[in-house]
């Protein structure tokens, strides 16, 4: 079964979107061969992270082909600092297994803020993932991460079991590939990688075993994402792990 | 038939390519493709003269499975240019121009107009690498020139606004949409579609830029009717060029 490291629910505020509910999600991505999911809301990237977090966890109560990811944001609002800190245990109760960062949507320089770091230790005690994505989707009108930044916050925290997302150009590949010999912990999605035999020529590089599929469907075609690995010159057996068990592995799934 | 509007040949260091006809014909064979477009990147970038030269070496390697694009790397050089489309057309047998613009030496300025009334005078399409605003300008100064929108806006230059493609395409009726993109947003085709009809929109993969599959994939995969994925899937690029089918 094909394992999507990175999915949505939620609505797509650029143009109209066939899937946006859970149900409706489960069953693009089945469409598209995908037989589970890492998801985050996109409520949580365009309105409040926290209510999208409430979206993934319900989401993932109805439907257990989905293993909610905890989208953390800034506590302080409104122009008041932040009271308390983030709840992990909480959000363990709540079946959540890893995490996801976006800067480039929530206003904040992770470098230069308390909570990303407060974050970090916290999920690489807990051996939780962290998808820290360079862009959101394979478009030009998202906005981005600097590749200097991600860098910097890789290096900054190398015990967090990080999935790069959101990486195509190659100098983007090569700065992952950098932090891919540097550190063991780091993974790489491959939703937005779309180069010629870049599968290939990454898993050559790299190895197999940090190759994570991510289709960031439904707003990316699912089917397109699959393709590329189902095509790629690799084994069938590093084809297999990229699809589903380096996935299974991390995120500690039966 | 399926056939690939958009492909690379020859040498680029920028883009990391060094491509020749025996490499992508044996792609296209493993995608199932029977004919590949293909433009020089000598020609694109560089050298028009020395390009083509080298692609029309290549078509004749391969009669059967390469179609050329003449290209032209610059909308400067006045009558040398349009002598170049004149042989491109009739020593080398070549279909269309493919041409490159970018926001600090856009192509969408007056010297550019001749050489689209060349491309009606010799029936080429024009596969311009153009953001929708530079289609516009472009088919205001020569309605009647084919104008084919590589990657439909989704482009850095044109930052990915697809839907703005769309709209530049529903105003100007002989401006084509290739889907060739590392954007692979669902309800793209669909939308594109919708909007203009099967008979506006071209396949191309971008190959050897990008994954072909992957190309190919976000095409076969959405739920259109099998005669406009025959359309879009090789039958609108042979007509433009005006290739029996």
């Amino acid at each position: 079964m094909i394992f999507d490291i990175n999915a949505f629910i939620g609505r797509w505020p650029y143009w109209p979107m066939r899937a946006a509910s859970a149900a409706e999600v489960v069953a693009e991505l089945a469409g598209w061969g995908i037989g589970g999911a890492a998801v985050c809301s996109t409520r949580s990237l365009f309105v409040h992270w926290e209510d999208g977090n409430r979206e993934a966890e319900h989401a993932a109560r109805e439907f257990p082909e989905l293993v909610p990811f905890a989208c953390l944001g800034t506590l302080e609002v409104s122009h008041r600092l932040p009271v308390g800190g983030y709840d992990f245990d909480g959000y363990a109760a709540r079946g959540f297994r890893g995490v996801r960062l976006y800067p480039q949507h929530h206003s904040y320089h992770p470098l230069y803020v308390d909570f990303v770091d407060a974050i970090l230790e916290d999920a690489a005690a807990r051996g939780w993932p962290v998808v820290l994505p360079l862009r959101t989707i394979m478009n030009w009108g998202m906005p981005m991460l600097e590749v200097g930044v991600m860098a910097a916050l890789v290096d900054r925290h190398p015990r967090v079991n990080w999935i790069l997302a959101g990486i195509n150009y190659l100098h983007e590949l090569d700065m992952s590939l950098a932090l891919m010999r540097r550190h063991a912990t780091v993974h790489l999605e491959t939703s937005c990688i779309m180069g010629y035999e870049a599968i290939a020529k990454v898993a050559a590089r790299a190895g197999s075993e940090r190759l994570l599929f991510g289709s960031a469907g439904p707003i990316q075609h699912g089917a397109a994402g699959v393709a590329k690995i189902l095509h790629a010159k690799v084994t069938d057996a590093a084809r297999e792990a990229i699809l589903s068990g380096n996935a299974r592995r991390l995120l500690r799934l039966a | 038939m399926t056939v690939d509007a958009h492909v690379h040949i020859g040498k680029s260091t920028r883009l990391q390519i060094d491509a020749d006809g025996e490499l992508l014909v044996r792609a296209a064979d493993e995608l199932g493709f029977d004919r590949i477009c293909c433009t020089d990147l000598t020609a694109l970038f560089y050298d028009m003269h020395e390009g083509n030269r080298l692609l029309a070496r290549e078509m004749r390697r391969f009669p059967d499975r390469i179609l050329g694009w003449a290209s032209l790397h610059s909308t400067r050089f006045g009558r040398a240019a349009l002598e170049e489309l004149e042989r491109c057309r009739h020593d080398y047998g070549m279909r269309g121009l493919k041409i490159y613009s970018t926001p600090d030496m856009s192509i969408a300025e007056p010297a550019m107009l001749p050489i689209l009334e060349k491309c009606v005078e010799l029936e080429f399409p024009v596969l311009g690498h153009l953001t929708p605003q530079e289609c516009e300008y472009l088919l205001a100064g020569v309605p009647e020139c084919r104008i084919i929108m590589a990657h439909a806006g989704s482009q850095p230059f044109a930052k990915g606004d697809w839907n703005r493609a769309i709209m530049a395409a529903q105003r100007f009726p002989n401006l084509y949409l290739d889907t060739a993109s590392s954007t692979i947003d669902t309800g793209f085709l669909e939308a594109c579609v919708a909007a203009l009809g099967a008979e506006r929109i071209l396949f191309g993969t971008d190959t050897p830029l990008l994954d072909p599959w992957v190309q190919c994939e976000k095409i076969r995969q959405t739920r259109l009717a099998k005669a406009d994925l025959d359309l879009i899937m090789g039958g609108n690029i042979l007509r433009l060029m005006g290739v029996e089918q």
